[in-house]
């Protein structure tokens, strides 16, 4: 009678009634607690299964057409799911926030103090010219010079590679250059440091960023297909960012970007430019040949 | 001490129970829950995408084959399928049908690294609430290793070799007791499902930031390395899932909705049956 009664009112105070807590310590922390028993009206049972089947039905509809609406056209056309490109508005610009945020965290993760791991010369591995595009006639190294734009002069400076390489010390290092492909190189580079020219022609005093231009410029067929990336600014000071003008103890060669290239450690290798015609200190960011192809913009690795 | 004994007490003291209720055991915290589902688009997403990341460089590759040029095993697979699959014969890109099946596609290395990034962000986020529900549930105590786990779980693999057979001989073929949450096999499996989540995530960030976590990296190996584990991790996830679906299938209904509803109706298991 009692207990009935003591049941009734547990009843009637809260839908279901839990088991009480076993009144024996558990041997420690990390042992296995009992099962949590609870009783419940089958009425309650019930619309709680709907409820939370129906839920999961939503969120499996939900999961599709967001999955549906991500996938690239190219996948969605071979599976049979489309047969025209139906692109969904908003699509480009989230998958573009989502970008932006990694390139915010490649960018916190930066520190102008941190060194990249350096290597032995035996530790030297083959490079290879991963540009898909005709290489240049190699007749435009003779009259090759570099143009500086955007200096805090407001004047246009042009240095030919012998000025360059008299005016500036010679710096080298063996780093680790990684390609967006997942392939990577290790490769000994000599060169002037960026930072070392960005003191001798300081930029404008607003400048963030740097463009630079290249003369590789050709597509597969020959086409005009020019190459250019941007730079922040932070980047260009690096202490391992080189304008390098010599691979592995030799003077580069046109594959690999004769007479001064990008090496900036700190980047993907699509950020290493070859053959630098120009220089143009910005105060927004420039264009990038690659984050016009979908790829991001900072590249910090 | 087990709590069989525990509840053994707990059933006789409340023995006039009421006919109307129905006794229910909490099984899975409501984050573990959402996040045990949102883990199949994640993964689903990770995986597709990362497949056509390694397209763009595989990590495993042969001599260049005389005839088609090819450096990729996994391309060889698909030049193979199509040479001898009745219907594929006509396939125009032999060396990309494996990766048109089971990856976003070939050629796709933008899209699909933005995809990575999407569902690699969402993975770390809902790994986070993951391990909340855990706490919240306390969960976590049910899946943690015991000393007995390694000869439990031998027997509980011998036990799911054996039910195919019994199933045709019609004989008789009980698993072994246990009266925890998980049997000692599942534990081993869900214990490690997700450290390999946080190698996952681990590796990743080693490959995707190899010059400012360079101490990632290196505790992986080196990059190239990492990018090895990063691969494997892949197909130990896919190895967990295949059995972990067929066996919950087979297991029964009560199961599989106790990971939507929260709860099972299964009160004799902790009763020592």
């Amino acid at each position: 009678m009692n207990l009935e009664d003591k049941t009734s009112a547990e009843e009637a105070d809260k839908t279901f009634s839990t088991e009480p807590v076993s009144s024996r310590k558990p041997a420690s922390f990390f042992q296995e607690r009992p099962p949590q028993e609870i009783e419940v009206a089958p009425q309650l049972l019930r619309r709680w299964t709907r409820r939370d089947l129906l839920l999961f039905g939503a969120g499996a509809v939900a999961a599709v057409a967001a999955g549906g609406a991500l996938l690239p056209q190219a996948t969605l056309k071979r599976l049979g799911i489309i047969h025209e490109n139906k692109n969904w508005p908003r699509k480009e610009w989230l998958l573009n926030k989502s970008l932006r945020i990694d390139d915010d965290v490649a960018e916190a993760l930066y520190s102008s103090n941190r060194l990249v791991p350096t290597y032995t010369r035996s530790q030297i591995t083959s490079l290879r010219n991963n540009y898909n595009g005709a290489t240049p006639d190699p007749s435009y190294i003779p009259e090759w010079r570099l143009t500086l734009d955007g200096l805090a002069s407001g004047l246009s400076v042009y240095l030919n590679i012998r000025n360059l390489l008299a005016s500036f010390q010679v710096h080298e290092q063996i780093t680790r250059l990684v390609c967006v492909e997942g392939w990577s190189a290790i490769a000994g580079w000599a060169g002037l440091r960026f930072d070392d020219l960005l003191r001798a022609h300081p930029p404008m005093s607003q400048a963030k960023w740097v463009r630079l231009e290249s003369s590789v410029n050709l597509g597969p067929w020959g086409n005009p297909d020019p190459y250019y990336v941007s730079l922040d600014l932070a980047t260009a000071h690096h202490a391992q960012t080189l304008l390098a003008t010599h691979l592995n103890g030799k003077p580069l060669t046109v594959e690999h970007g004769a007479p001064l290239r990008l090496v900036a450690p700190v980047k993907l290798g699509l950020k290493n430019i070859k053959a630098i015609t120009r220089i143009s200190y910005t105060n927004d960011e420039p264009a990038d040949y690659w984050a016009k192809r979908g790829y991001s913009r900072y590249d910090g690795i | 001490m087990t709590y069989s004994s525990h509840l053994g007490e707990v059933v006789a003291t409340r023995m006039p129970e009421d006919q109307s209720g129905v006794r229910v055991l909490r099984r899975h915290h409501l984050l573990v829950r959402c996040t045990h589902w949102l883990n199949v688009p994640i993964l689903l997403g990770l995986i597709l995408s990362g497949i056509s990341i390694y397209w763009a460089s595989p990590v495993y590759k042969h001599q260049p084959d005389p005839q088609t040029g090819n450096v990729d095993p996994l391309a060889d697979v698909g030049i193979w399928v199509c040479a001898h699959v009745p219907g594929l014969h006509q396939y125009s890109s032999p060396a990309d049908w494996i990766y048109n099946h089971i990856s976003l596609g070939p050629g796709m290395l933008a899209v699909a690294l933005r995809l990575h990034w999407v569902c690699a962000y969402l993975f770390m986020l809902n790994g986070l609430v993951f391990v909340t529900g855990m706490v919240m549930g306390g969960g976590w105590r049910s899946l943690l290793p015991r000393q007995t786990d390694l000869r439990d779980a031998l027997k509980m693999f011998r036990y799911y070799l054996g039910v195919p057979l019994a199933i045709v001989t019609g004989r008789i073929w009980l698993p072994p007791r246990f009266n925890t949450k998980y049997n000692a096999l599942q534990r081993v499996a869900y214990f490690s499902v997700p450290i390999a989540g946080l190698l996952s995530v681990f590796t990743g960030w080693a490959i995707h930031k190899p010059m400012q976590l360079y101490w990632l990296t290196w505790i992986f190996g080196g990059y190239d390395k990492a990018r090895v584990w990063h691969f494997w991790l892949v197909w130990l996830f896919i190895l967990f899932v295949v059995p972990h679906v067929m066996l919950v299938l087979a297991d029964g209904w009560d199961t599989l909705r106790s990971m939507i509803v929260g709860w099972s109706t299964r009160t004799e298991r902790s009763e020592g049956s």
